[in-house]
């Protein structure tokens, strides 16, 4: 149970590295993806109970999971589905007006 | 030097991370309890999540939905609108002959999530993705113009507004109902049998509204951002 959460604290670190270290706009984009998708294996893991089962309450079920952070949890995925393409279409629009997704070129652009 | 320092400060990160985690206390679990327990008798819907989603906290999908409303619009706004060149690669027989063989499936698949979003796994966002997904997989095995040729345009962002608007309108029936905006079972409309396609109140239209609304904007995401100068 616990290594769940220091497989969430490895990924949020590998994400922030990524955005920390990587100049390509996309590769950015991914790093942020990877925290998206670690913050959403929190939650899942904060639903979780020992032997419990999904939350639908049909016949005969003993013990649910945690049904708060799976709903939270799709909300995330909505937002962050609706994120990411808002970035990428951004980064259409810079490659098309600097014609690089270097961020080091871009800012010397700007002067 | 630039590495250095980010891996100083990923590590930093990472132990505050991680000494959160580990000294956690156990979260209040009274709310979680009272859905479990009474979320059948006050929403009708066997599915808590779908509950949760459209009944406890429905005025948080309206939000969320219009994330997506908005995602669409500045997508349509900010990309240009000329023809797409990056499509041009012709796929064989087998490719096209096998897409347009799943494409029904994938729309009864879509439309049983839907429709059957209060009584297990899916709901209108999982629907709405595969219903997306069949315009998805048809503008890239035979092109964008015939793509929009088959689901014009206009079409999809009348579709989109008309899921955000019934949204709206479904919430409103619980004020003229007289409860809440957004009120299903509290305002006195019938709930059904637990377990029956025709249970919940209002819920499986609420369903049927979002995943129109999620798949007109997703098919318009995709064909917006695929159109290059």
């Amino acid at each position: 149970m616990n290594s769940i959460y220091a497989v969430v604290g490895i990924l949020i670190c590998i994400g922030f590295y990524t955005i920390l270290t990587k100049t390509n706009l996309i590769k950015m984009v991914i790093g942020i993806n990877i925290i998206e998708s670690a913050v959403i294996l929190l939650l899942v893991a904060l639903s979780y109970k020992p032997g419990g089962s999904a939350p639908i309450l049909d016949k005969g079920y003993e013990l649910v999971v945690d049904p708060i952070p799976q709903a939270l949890a799709l909300t995330a995925i909505v937002i962050g589905a609706s994120t990411t393409a808002m970035m990428l279409a951004l980064i259409i629009k810079i490659f098309s007006k600097h014609h690089t997704l270097d961020v080091r070129e871009i800012r010397n652009l700007r002067g | 030097m630039r590495k250095l320092i980010s891996s100083i400060t990923v590590f930093l990160l990472g132990g505050i991370l991680l000494t959160t985690f580990f000294t956690m206390p156990e979260g209040a679990k009274e709310l979680s309890d009272y859905y479990i327990s009474s979320g059948v008798v006050d929403t009708g819907a066997i599915n808590l999540i779908t509950a949760i989603l459209f009944d406890y906290r429905g005025f948080d999908t309206l939000g969320e939905a219009t994330v997506i409303f908005a995602a669409a619009c500045t997508l349509a706004f900010l990309v240009p609108k000329q023809k797409v060149h990056m499509l041009s690669a012709r796929f064989s027989v087998i490719v096209q002959q096998s897409i347009s063989f799943i494409l029904p499936f994938l729309f009864v698949i879509g439309m049983y999530l839907i429709f059957y979003g209060h009584l297990s796994p899916g709901g209108g966002f999982t629907g709405g993705v595969v219903l997306a997904s069949i315009v998805i997989l048809t503008t890239i095995t035979f092109g964008i113009s015939y793509s929009d040729r088959q689901v014009r345009p206009r079409v999809k962002s009348l579709l989109e507004s008309f899921g955000a608007i019934g949204f709206v309108i479904f919430g409103l029936f619980g004020i003229f109902a007289g409860g809440a905006f957004l009120a299903n079972g509290q305002a006195g409309f019938d709930l059904g049998i637990p377990g029956e396609l025709t249970s919940s109140g209002l819920i499986p239209y609420i369903n049927f509204m979002t995943g129109l609304k999620v798949a007109a904007g997703l098919s318009i995401m995709f064909t917006s951002l695929i159109k290059e100068e």
